[in-house]
C-alpha cells in the first residue's frame, strides 16, 4: 500500500498528520505488513502508541486520540500475546474514559447492562484457582493468624470479602492440629452475594464438623463501606482477627475533583502535599486522628513523588471503616492489597503505574494458562480488564480501584492505632511451600521490614502485612 | 536461633525416655525439672552402668530389673512378715548425671527415671558401639540402635538435591527451600528445553480434560500436565501415571460441568462430590527440577545434621525452626492450600516477550520527551510517529531506517538516506519511510 501524499505532508505538524490519515479512509486495510511484525516490535510499537494516544486522551484532543485508537486497535488483540492483550483491555477504557466526555452517549450505552452474578462470582473463583495471589495471601493469612492466637481459646475471624472455603478450611486443620486442642472458632464472613455465603457455611460447617471443632459461621450480606460493626457480634473476651485480602483500597474513594477545588491553599500542582489548609478545610471529617504528630509523620511519608489525593491523611470512608475495626481492639490484622500506585490524580500517572503492575499480571497469567482458555480470558476482562477500566476511565467517587503501595497504607494504620506485627520466619516457609508444591515459577516473595512483598520477576504486585490494635497515648 | 532450638530439641528427646519416637500426645512437663521434695541420687558412673543393681538380700544375687528380683524372691519361701516390702513411703528417686558440666549435672535438672538417665549418660558421654548396617550411623543405645535399624531405608523422602530424609515434614520444609534455589538453574534449563509448537498442541489436547482439572485439582489428585513429559525436567514418575489416566480426566471434566450446572455457582460444592478431605491437596508429589551441584554445598548443613545425631529426632529438629504449631501443621497431611500437583504450564514462549519485558525495553530506548511531566518513567515521546505504511517486503528488513526516526522534523531529513525510500513508493502519506517497525538492535535511535 502506497500513500502518495506528496511533500504537502512533510511540512504538516504531527497533529496533521493524525487528521491527514484520517483522510485517507479508503485504503482498505492499511496494516498488511503489520501481521508479519514480530511480535517484540510490534509490543514495543504498541507501548508507544498507548502512551501517545493515552497523553491525547489526557489532552483532551479527542480527534488524535481516535486516530491513536484506530491504530492500536489494528494490533491489539485480547486472544494474541500478553501485550497485545493488555493494549486492548487499556484501549478499552481510553475509549470508555473518552465517551464519558459525552455523557448522555456513556449513560444510552451503559444502561442495558446486565451483571451476571454468577459469572463474577465465577471469575473470582478462576482467580483464585489460576493465580497464586489469593492462595498466597490465605496461607500467609492462615499462619499469621494460627501464631497470634496461640493458646487463645475463643477466636472470632472477620472475613471481609469471605468467598472460598478453602482459605478457611485450611485454617480449621491446623486449629484442629494445635496441640492444646483446638480453640472455640467463629468465623464472619462478608460478602455481597448471599449465595455465596450460604455456600460458605455449608462448607465450613461440614469441615469443622468432620475434624470436630467447634464452629460457627455468621453471614453478613453488606457492603464494606455500609458495614455496621455492631453486626459483627462480637463478644468480650474473643480474640478478634481480621482478613482483609483486596478489600480495603475502594474505602480510598473520595470525589477529588471537589476537595481540589475547595481547598485554598492547595498548590494546584499535583506533586505538592499541603496539609493545613486540607486541615482546616474539614476537621470533623478526619475525626479524632486530627493532631500534630499524626502531620508530621505524614509529611515524613518519603513517597512525594505520585499525588495522592490532597493529601488527606486519611480519606474519611478509611477513616471511619478503621476507627470501628479499631473498637473490636483486633489482635491480628492481616491486610493484602495490591502493591502499585494507582491513586494518583493524573490519568497519565496512573496510566503508567498500571501498565507495569499489569503487564506483569498478564505475563504471570501467559505463564500458567493457555491463550486460548476462556478462564484465562474471563479473568482477564472480567476481572483485570475491570480493574484497568475504573482506573483509567473512571474518576471521583466512582474511581475504586483505588490501588496504593504499602509505604501509603502503613502510616494510615499506624494512624488509626495499629501498630505492625512483623510476618515471622514460619510465615515466609508457608509461602514459599504454597509457591513450591504449585511450581509457580517466575513468583518470587520479598520481605521488606516484616512485610511481604509478592512479585513476578521484579515487578511488585501484592504487600501483606499484619497489625495489631495497642491504645494509642 | 536454629541451633538454640535444636538442642533444646534433642536434650528433651534424648531424655524423655527409651522411645525414641517424640510422637507423644500427652503433654510432657519440661525433663529435667524434679519434683522438689525427691531424694537426689548420685551414682557413679560404675554403679550407673551395672546392669545387676537389683540385689536379693537373701543369697546377694544382683538382677537387672526389680520384677526379676521379686520373682526371685519367690523362691526363697520366705516367712510372710518377710515377704512384706518395707511399709514406709518410699521416697520419690531422681538422678543426676555424673558428668561433671552436664546440665542433668545439677540437682535442679535432675531425671526421675533411673533406665532415662543410664540412656543419656551413654547418648550423651558414652561411646557409640552400635552401628546401623544399612547407613553410616553409630548410637550409644542399643534400643536406639534397634529403633533406627527398623525404619532406615524403610521409609525414604529424597529431594533431587540427594538429601535423604526419613521424615516427612522435614523432607518437605528441605525442599522448600531447595528449591527456591534451584529456580534459577531450572530456569536456564528450561529455557534450553524450549519446544513451544510441540508443547502448545501438547497443551491443547490435554486443555480439555484438564480444565476440568481446574476445579477438581483442589479436590482430587488427578491430572497433572502432559506437556510436563515433553518437559525433560519432569521427573515425577507420579505425573507419568497421572497423566495416563486422559479417560478418567474425562468423566471427571463432565461430571464437573454437570454439577456445576445442576448447582448453579456453586462450584466449590464440588468438594462435597468428592468427599475430600484438603481442599486444595494434591498429593502427587511435585518434584522440583534438577538440581545442581550448588545444592550439595547449600546444603550441608542439613547434611551434618542428618549425619550426626542418630535419632530420626534430630531430623525433627531440623524442621524445628517451625514452631510447634507448624510442625503438627507438616508433620499431618498437607494442609489445605498446598497442591503437590503440576499445574498446567503454559511455557511462554521466549520467542514472545514477556510484557514487563517490553516495557522495560521501552523506558530503556525512551531518553527524551516532549512532555516530561506527564511520561514518568518511561522518558518516550508523546507524539510519536504513528503507524507509518510499509510495503510487505520491507517488512522485517532493514530496520536500520528506524535508527533514523526521530520527531518528525528529523525525520524528514534523515528519510532522504534512507534505502527504503529509494523508490519513492515508500514513502507513506506522512511523507516519511516506511518505518513501521521497531527493531530491537536499532531501536535506539528511535525517539
Amino acid at each position: 500500500m502506497v500513500q502518495e501524499k506528496g511533500s504537502s505532508s512533510v511540512s504538516s505538524s504531527p497533529l496533521h498528520l493524525f487528521s491527514m490519515m484520517s483522510l485517507s479512509p479508503g485504503l482498505g486495510s492499511p496494516f498488511p505488513s503489520l501481521q508479519e511484525m514480530r511480535s517484540e516490535d510490534r509490543g514495543l510499537f504498541l507501548i508507544h502508541l498507548l502512551i501517545a494516544c493515552a497523553n491525547h486522551v489526557a489532552a483532551g484532543n479527542v480527534e488524535n486520540a481516535n486516530i491513536g485508537l484506530e491504530y492500536i486497535s489494528h494490533l491489539a488483540s485480547p486472544d494474541g500475546d500478553s501485550m497485545q492483550r493488555i493494549a486492548a483491555y487499556f484501549i478499552e477504557a481510553l475509549a470508555d474514559r473518552m465517551l464519558k466526555g459525552w455523557t448522555g452517549l456513556h449513560k444510552a450505552l451503559n444502561s442495558t447492562k446486565i451483571t451476571w452474578m454468577t459469572e463474577e462470582i465465577l471469575v473470582q473463583k478462576l482467580f483464585f484457582e489460576f493465580c497464586p495471589f489469593l492462595k498466597l495471601a490465605y496461607v500467609i493469612t492462615n499462619q499469621a493468624i494460627l501464631e497470634a492466637m496461640e493458646g487463645e481459646k475463643v477466636v472470632h475471624i472477620i472475613d471481609l470479602h469471605s468467598f472460598e472455603p478453602a482459605q478457611w478450611i485450611s485454617l480449621l486443620q491446623a486449629l484442629s492440629e494445635r496441640p492444646e486442642g483446638p480453640p472455640h472458632l467463629i468465623i464472619t464472613g462478608i460478602n455481597e452475594q448471599k449465595v455465596v455465603l450460604d455456600q460458605m457455611a455449608h462448607r465450613l460447617s461440614q469441615e469443622a464438623e468432620t475434624l470436630d471443632v467447634p464452629f460457627q459461621f455468621n453471614p453478613i450480606v453488606s457492603r464494606l463501606e455500609n458495614l455496621d460493626v455492631e453486626c459483627l457480634r462480637v463478644k468480650s473476651g474473643e480474640a478478634v482477627a481480621l482478613s482483609s485480602v483486596l478489600q480495603l483500597h475502594p474505602l480510598l474513594a473520595v470525589d477529588d475533583e471537589m476537595l481540589r477545588r475547595n481547598s485554598p491553599m492547595v498548590n494546584k500542582s499535583p506533586n505538592s502535599v499541603h496539609f493545613q489548609g486540607v486541615l482546616q478545610l474539614n476537621p470533623h471529617t478526619l475525626g479524632d486522628f486530627l493532631d500534630k504528630d499524626m502531620i508530621n509523620t505524614y509529611g515524613a511519608s518519603p513517597d512525594s513523588e505520585s499525588s495522592s489525593p490532597l493529601s488527606l491523611p486519611i480519606p474519611p470512608k478509611m477513616a471511619s471503616f478503621l476507627n470501628a475495626i479499631s473498637g473490636l481492639s483486633p489482635k491480628l490484622m492481616v491486610v493484602t492489597e495490591q502493591e502499585s500506585n494507582h491513586n494518583g490524580f493524573n490519568l497519565m500517572e496512573r496510566l503508567m503505574e498500571a501498565l507495569k503492575f499489569y503487564a506483569a499480571l498478564f505475563d504471570g497469567l501467559e505463564s500458567t494458562a493457555p491463550r486460548a482458555s476462556i478462564e484465562r480470558q474471563k479473568i482477564e476482562k472480567m476481572l483485570f480488564g475491570d480493574e484497568i477500566k475504573n482506573i483509567i476511565s473512571c474518576e471521583g467517587l466512582d474511581r475504586k480501584k483505588r490501588h496504593e503501595k504499602l509505604d501509603k497504607w502503613i502510616p494510615r494504620f499506624e494512624l488509626a492505632g495499629f501498630a505492625k506485627v512483623p510476618l515471622s520466619y514460619h510465615v515466609m516457609m508457608q509461602a514459599k511451600r504454597l509457591l513450591h508444591s504449585y511450581n509457580y515459577d517466575g513468583y518470587k516473595i520479598k520481605v521488606e521490614n516484616g512485610c511481604f512483598i509478592i512479585c513476578w520477576h521484579d515487578q511488585p504486585l501484592f504487600s501483606a502485612s499484619a497489625w495489631r490494635f495497642r491504645r494509642y497515648s | 536461633m536454629t541451633d538454640e532450638v535444636i538442642s533444646t530439641g534433642s536434650t528433651k528427646n534424648q531424655v524423655s525416655g527409651s522411645n525414641p519416637q517424640p510422637v507423644v500426645k500427652k503433654k510432657r512437663s519440661l525433663p529435667g525439672n524434679p519434683d522438689p521434695e525427691a531424694e537426689v541420687i548420685a551414682l557413679s558412673p560404675k554403679t550407673l552402668m551395672a546392669t545387676n543393681r537389683f540385689l536379693c538380700e537373701i543369697c546377694g544375687k544382683g538382677f537387672q530389673r526389680d520384677q526379676n528380683l521379686q520373682l526371685h524372691r519367690r523362691g526363697h519361701n520366705l516367712p510372710w512378715k518377710l515377704k512384706q516390702r518395707s511399709s514406709k513411703e518410699v521416697r520419690k528417686r531422681v538422678y543426676i548425671c555424673p558428668e561433671n558440666g552436664c546440665v542433668h549435672n545439677h540437682p535442679s535438672r535432675a531425671l526421675g527415671d533411673l533406665t532415662g538417665i543410664k540412656k543419656h549418660f551413654c547418648r550423651k558421654h558414652g561411646e557409640k558401639k552400635w552401628k546401623c548396617e544399612k547407613c553410616s550411623k553409630r548410637y550409644a543405645v542399643q534400643s536406639d540402635w534397634k529403633a533406627h535399624s527398623k525404619t532406615c531405608g524403610t521409609r525414604e523422602y529424597k529431594c533431587d538435591c540427594g538429601t535423604i530424609f526419613s521424615r516427612r515434614d522435614s523432607f518437605v520444609t528441605h525442599r522448600a527451600y531447595c528449591d527456591a534455589l534451584a529456580e534459577e538453574t531450572a530456569r536456564i534449563k528450561a529455557a534450553s528445553h524450549m519446544e513451544n509448537h510441540a508443547g502448545h498442541t501438547n497443551y491443547h489436547f490435554s486443555l480439555g480434560p484438564s480444565m476440568g482439572q481446574r476445579f477438581t485439582s483442589i479436590f482430587e489428585p488427578i491430572s497433572c500436565n502432559p506437556q510436563k513429559i515433553n518437559d525433560p525436567m519432569t521427573r515425577s514418575l507420579t505425573l507419568w501415571n497421572m497423566s495416563q489416566q486422559p479417560s478418567q480426566n474425562q468423566d471427571i471434566l463432565s461430571k464437573n460441568f454437570q454439577e456445576m450446572h445442576q448447582m448453579g455457582i456453586s462450584i466449590s460444592s464440588l468438594g462435597a462430590v468428592y468427599s475430600c478431605t484438603d481442599p486444595l491437596v494434591n498429593p502427587c508429589a511435585s518434584n522440583p527440577p534438577a538440581p545442581t551441584t550448588t545444592y550439595q554445598l547449600n546444603w550441608d548443613f542439613t547434611k551434618n545434621l542428618n549425619s550426626t545425631k542418630a535419632s530420626d529426632d534430630q531430623l525433627s529438629c531440623n524442621s524445628l525452626p517451625l514452631s510447634n504449631i507448624n510442625a503438627k501443621e507438616l508433620g499431618g497431611s498437607a494442609p489445605s492450600l498446598f497442591s503437590t500437583q503440576h499445574q498446567s504450564h503454559h511455557q511462554s514462549s521466549t520467542a514472545n516477550m514477556s510484557a514487563t519485558a517490553l516495557l522495560q525495553k521501552a523506558a530503556e530506548i525512551g531518553a527524551t520527551t516532549t512532555d516530561p511531566s506527564l511520561l514518568g518513567n518511561f522518558g518516550l515521546k508523546c507524539t510519536e510517529n504513528p503507524v507509518q505504511n510499509a510495503v510487505t517486503t520491507r517488512l522485517g528488513s532493514d530496520l536500520s531506517a528506524l535508527n533514523q526516526l526521530q520527531m518528525y522534523p528529523s525525520m524528514r531529513h534523515h528519510i532522504q538516506n534512507q534505502e527504503n525510500i529509494t523508490e519513492g513508493e515508500t514513502r507513506d502519506f506522512l511523507g516519511v519511510g516506511i518505518q513501521s517497525i521497531c527493531h530491537p538492535s536499532s531501536i535506539n535511535g528511535w525517539i
